[in-house]
């Protein structure tokens, strides 16, 4: 057993699906990762708006606006803006659980598992806070 | 031996973030702080524009404040966005120069973009 193996076992990949049981931290890790790049697209249409704007103004492209809030306004772009919040949202909780965690509290398993339940409730009660005040207040409309 | 050999493996393979220090775990902390505050304001911002036509975004972006917010905004975002992706890139794809670049590529096209139709705006 002094030999040097021939090839190194391939290792799983992070976040080990093929490996790990179903536990809260496991799903909220994953799930901060997916939000995070969901937001990519958030920036990417954030931008969008920015540069609808610009070219709009400077008479590049005098459509580009209306074009923006004609996707803005769909029903697929709303779908679009609500999964960008929520994603948010669980993203913003997520982040604050990290920053928690590198304050080097809440390693216990019993608060390592609420941090995680409170994040993704908090992350959804914002999220359904957020649609609600602005359904009320006729900023959106279907 | 075996031990000397998954050495050797690692510092070649694995996650290549120990090798410039504490830097970049900083930046990710200190980026994601600054955009609790900084998306909470576009947040808000975009809250007040929302329904209110062209004319009331021309008017919210040509005030010098709410540019250079919004840059700074953009700015910090990317920032974070380049760390994040590149994270799931050393996690999947340790070796792959290749998609590094492309994502440095992305962030640079993404804040140009943003930058300049700021700018555009701004000017017009």
């Amino acid at each position: 057993m002094s030999q040097t193996p021939p090839q190194t076992p391939l290792r799983p990949m992070s976040p080990h699906l093929q490996i790990w049981r179903f536990h809260i931290t496991m799903f909220t890790s994953i799930l901060h990762r997916a939000t995070g790049l969901a937001l990519v697209v958030g920036a990417v249409l954030v931008a969008a708006w920015l540069l609808a704007i610009g070219i709009t103004a400077a008479g590049i492209c005098p459509q580009a606006y209306t074009a923006f809030l004609i996707f803005a306004k769909s029903p697929f772009g709303l779908l679009v803006w609500f999964g960008l919040s929520l994603a948010g949202f669980l993203h913003l909780t997520g982040g604050l659980r990290h920053l928690i965690w590198d304050m080097a509290i809440g390693f216990q398993l019993k608060s390592a598992n609420a941090l995680a339940w409170w994040g993704l409730i908090g992350g959804i009660v914002l999220t359904v806070i957020f649609w609600v005040v602005l359904f009320t207040t006729g900023k959106v409309v279907l | 031996m075996v031990d000397s050999y998954l050495r050797q493996r690692s510092s070649k393979d694995w996650k290549k973030s120990e090798k410039h220090g504490a830097g970049e775990w900083l930046a990710e902390r200190w980026t994601s702080v600054a955009l609790i505050v900084l998306t909470g304001w576009a947040l808000w911002s975009a809250f007040g524009l929302m329904n209110q036509g062209y004319e009331a975004a021309l008017a919210f972006v040509k005030a010098p404040v709410n540019a250079g917010l919004m840059a700074l905004t953009f700015v910090i975002t990317v920032w974070h966005t380049y760390m994040g992706l590149n994270a799931n890139l050393l996690d999947y794809f340790p070796n792959s120069r290749a998609l590094k670049l492309l994502n440095l590529l992305f962030c640079l096209v993404l804040l140009a973009a943003a930058l300049s139709g700021l700018f555009l705006a701004f000017k017009a």
